[in-house]
C-alpha cells in the first residue's frame, strides 16, 4: 500500500521547490487568470471623431440604381418570338424558316412516339414533381429512366439531374475539392467552367484538343509532385473534357487522353452532352465513337437537352462513384426533380435511339459532312467553316487573317444572320458571356445539322449562308 | 442547441459550446482521475501524473492532430485542412470555449505539481505534455504546422 498523501507535506514541498519550478508555475498561474478574466474576443470598435464622421458623410455620394443605360443592341432587349412549335421549320413572324439553330440533332422534339409517352405520363402524374429527389420528387419514371440510362451507357449506375447546365456544374464540384488539381480543355462549355470554378480546385487549362500540351502540363505537375510527395499523396488529379465541343464543333482526342489518364493516374470526366446521339455506332457519344470501354473513364456526364430532345441531365459511372452525388451533387439534392413527363419522354427517346441509332447516326454524320464540304467550297475567302467533318455542330467564322476586331466580327455576323433569314434559313450567332468565359472562341455563326435535312435543304442552306456572307462582306467592304 | 441544424455551416465549430459540453468534459476528466486513484498500486502522485498525461494525449490527438469533420460539408474541402481546434468558433480567437479549453490543462498541471509534491521527474513529464497541448492552442500557432508535421 503506497504511503498516504497529506496536504502538509505538499505545502512543505512547495516551499522547497526549485526556483525554476516556481517561476514556471507562477507565470502559468498569472497567465491563466489573465486568460479567464481579461482576455475577451471582442472586435475593437472603430471610434471616429465628430469631424471624421462629418467628413465621411460629406464624401459619400449615392450610386445610381442603374449605372448606365443598357446597350440598345443587348440581346435581352431584342428577343425574338417563335410562333408555334420549334421544329424542323420555325416561324419568326415572316413565314417558315429552315431551322439550323436548335440543337435537336435527331429531331426527337417532334417525334410522335415520344410525345405520346410524355402525354400518357402527364395524365398520370401531372406536370410538376413537387419536390427534390430526396423528398417527394422521385417517381417510378425517374428510377426507370436512371436504370435505362445506366443500361444504355453500359454503366452500373446513373443519376438524373433536372437541368442540363446544373449537371456539369454540380457533378464536378461533388468530387473535386480545394487542394485538388483539374486539367481541362480551354474550349469546355460554360457549364463546365462554372463547375470547375465551384470546385475551388486549382484549374489548369490546356490548349484545345492539344494532348501534347496536356502532357507537358502533366509533366510539370509530376515534377511539382516529386518535390513534395506528401502533398502529392493528398492531391487528386482530374481531367475534364467534352466528347464533342459545343464551342468549336471538334471531337475530342479520347484515345490519347485515355492513355494519359493511365500514365498520370488521372480521374477522367467526360461531358457527352453534344456527342449523345450524334457519335458512335450506338449513339452513346465519343467513347462509343472511339470504341473505348466505359471503364476507361470515371464519370460520363451529359445533357438530355440537345440530342435527347427532352430536359435534364445525367451522370453515369460505377455505383461507387455515381451514388456519391445523391448527397453531394448540389443540383441533385436541392433542385425539384425533373417533371415526370419529361423523364418519360427521355425514356421513350432512349428506346427509339437504341433501336434506330444504326441508321440515325450515320445519316446525321453524312448530312454533317455534306454541309461541311459544301460550305468549305462555297464560303467567301475571308470566312471558313470549322469543326470536325462528321460533327453536327459547324462554326462559320472569319479567318484570323481577316484582321477584324471581335466587335466588328460580331456585328458583321449578326448582319449575316439577318441576310440568311431572308433567304429562308434560321441560324444564330453563338452567344457567349465573353467577359466570363475563360478562353472565348472567336465570334461565329453556329449551324446545327439534323437527320431530317434533305439534299435540297442542304443545298439551300449552303447557298443561303454563302450568299449572305458574300453580300455582307461586299456591302460593308470588310 | 441543435447540432447541424439549419444554417450551421460546420457543426464541428460549435458543438463545444452546446449546453452541458464543458460539464461533460470536466466530469469525464474527474471520472478518469477517480478511476486511476482507485487502482491500489498507483500512488497519489502517479495517479495525478497519469490523469494529466492521458488527458493531454487525448486532447492533443482529438484537437490538434485530427483534421476535417465527420460531416459532409458544402465547403469544398476547406475544413479538410483544419484541425478540430482550428475549426472551433470558425477560427475566432479568445472565445470563451477556447479560453476554457486552454485553461483546463494548465489548471490540471498546477494541481498535478502540487499533488506530486513538486518532484522533478513528475514535473518534467507533466510540463512536457502540457506544452504539447498548450503551444498549438496559442493564437500565434493558428494554422501553423511546425516542421511541416500533419501538413497534408
Amino acid at each position: 500500500m503506497p504511503k498516504m498523501w497529506n496536504v502538509y507535506e505538499s505545502f512543505q514541498a512547495l516551499l522547497e521547490a526549485g526556483p525554476y519550478h516556481l517561476a514556471f508555475e507562477g507565470f502559468l498561474l498569472v497567465w491563466v487568470i489573465w486568460l479567464l478574466v481579461a482576455a475577451k474576443s471582442r472586435p475593437r470598435p472603430i471610434k471616429l471623431t465628430k469631424k471624421e464622421e462629418e467628413q465621411l458623410l460629406a464624401e459619400w455620394t449615392p450610386e445610381p440604381l442603374l449605372s448606365s443605360a443598357p446597350d440598345p443592341e443587348h440581346p435581352a432587349l431584342n428577343t425574338r418570338t417563335v410562333k408555334g412549335k420549334l421544329g424542323h421549320y420555325v416561324d419568326l413572324g415572316s413565314g417558315p424558316l429552315l431551322n439550323l439553330a436548335s440543337h435537336d440533332y435527331l429531331r426527337f422534339s417532334e417525334h410522335e412516339g415520344i410525345e405520346t409517352a410524355a402525354l400518357e405520363c402527364l395524365h398520370q402524374y401531372g406536370v410538376g414533381s413537387c419536390g427534390p429527389r430526396g423528398f417527394y420528387g422521385t417517381t417510378e419514371v425517374h428510377l426507370a429512366l436512371e436504370q435505362r440510362l445506366a443500361e444504355f451507357f453500359q454503366c452500373e449506375s446513373c443519376v438524373l439531374y433536372s437541368y442540363g447546365f446544373s449537371t456539369m456544374a454540380s457533378a464536378i464540384p461533388a468530387y473535386a475539392k480545394s487542394g485538388d488539381v483539374i486539367f481541362a480543355d480551354e474550349a469546355v462549355s460554360f457549364c463546365i467552367q462554372r463547375g470547375l470554378q465551384a470546385s475551388r480546385s486549382r484549374i489548369v487549362y490546356f490548349r484545345h484538343n492539344d494532348s501534347g500540351h496536356l502532357q507537358q502540363l502533366l509533366e510539370q505537375q509530376a515534377i511539382i509532385d516529386s518535390k513534395n510527395p506528401k502533398k502529392a499523396n493528398a492531391t487528386r488529379r482530374f481531367l475534364v473534357v467534352e466528347g464533342l465541343y459545343m464551342n468549336t464543333g471538334n471531337i475530342c482526342r479520347l484515345p490519347e487522353l485515355v492513355e494519359l489518364r493511365h500514365k498520370y493516374k488521372l480521374r477522367l470526366f467526360i461531358d457527352e452532352s453534344c456527342a449523345f446521339g450524334t457519335l458512335g455506332p450506338h449513339g452513346r457519344g465519343a467513347l462509343d465513337h472511339f470504341n473505348i470501354p466505359m471503364s476507361e473513364v470515371d464519370l460520363i456526364m451529359g445533357s438530355l437537352e440537345y440530342g435527347g430532345g427532352s430536359t435534364g441531365g445525367f451522370a453515369a459511372g460505377t455505383s461507387f462513384v455515381v451514388e456519391h452525388q445523391r448527397l453531394n451533387g448540389l443540383g441533385y439534392v436541392f433542385s425539384a426533380s425533373l417533371p415526370p413527363l419529361l423523364a418519360a419522354a427521355a425514356k421513350q427517346m432512349l428506346e427509339i435511339l437504341e433501336a434506330e441509332a444504326k441508321d440515325l447516326v450515320p445519316t446525321l454524320q453524312h448530312r454533317a459532312s455534306q454541309l461541311h464540304s459544301g460550305l468549305a467550297v462555297a464560303l467567301p475567302a475571308k470566312m471558313c467553316v470549322s469543326g470536325s467533318v462528321i460533327s453536327p455542330i459547324k462554326h462559320v467564322a472569319f479567318k484570323p487573317s481577316s484582321g477584324l476586331t471581335v466587335k466588328q466580327q460580331e456585328s458583321a455576323l449578326h448582319r449575316i444572320v439577318q441576310e440568311v433569314e431572308q433567304r429562308g434559313v434560321a441560324v444564330v450567332v453563338a452567344s457567349l458571356l465573353r467577359s466570363k468565359e475563360v478562353c472565348p472562341p472567336p465570334p461565329s455563326i453556329r449551324l446545327v445539322v439534323n437527320v431530317r435535312l434533305t439534299d435540297a435543304e442542304i443545298t439551300t442552306a449552303i447557298t443561303a449562308v454563302a450568299d449572305a456572307c458574300a453580300a455582307v462582306i461586299e456591302a460593308e467592304a470588310l | 442547441m441543435l447540432l447541424g441544424g439549419h444554417g450551421e455551416v460546420n457543426p464541428n465549430s460549435s458543438w463545444h459550446s452546446s449546453r452541458g459540453a464543458i460539464l461533460s468534459y470536466l466530469t469525464g476528466v474527474a471520472v478518469l482521475h477517480v478511476l486511476l486513484l482507485s487502482i491500489p498500486i498507483f500512488s497519489v502522485p502517479i495517479a495525478w501524473t497519469l490523469t494529466n498525461c492521458i488527458h493531454n494525449m487525448a486532447s492533443f490527438l482529438f484537437l490538434h492532430l485530427m483534421k476535417g469533420t465527420p460531416w459532409h460539408l458544402q465547403d469544398q474541402g476547406q475544413a479538410r485542412q483544419l484541425t478540430a481546434w482550428e475549426q472551433i468558433d470558425y477560427g475566432r480567437q479568445w472565445t470563451s470555449t477556447r479560453r476554457l479549453l486552454t485553461a483546463v490543462p494548465v489548471i490540471m498541471f498546477l494541481l498535478a505539481c502540487f499533488y506530486t509534491k513538486y518532484q522533478f521527474n513528475h514535473f518534467v513529464v507533466n510540463a512536457t505534455t502540457l506544452l504539447f497541448v498548450l503551444v498549438p492552442k496559442l493564437p500565434q500557432f493558428h494554422l501553423v504546422r511546425l516542421f511541416g508535421i500533419n501538413k497534408y
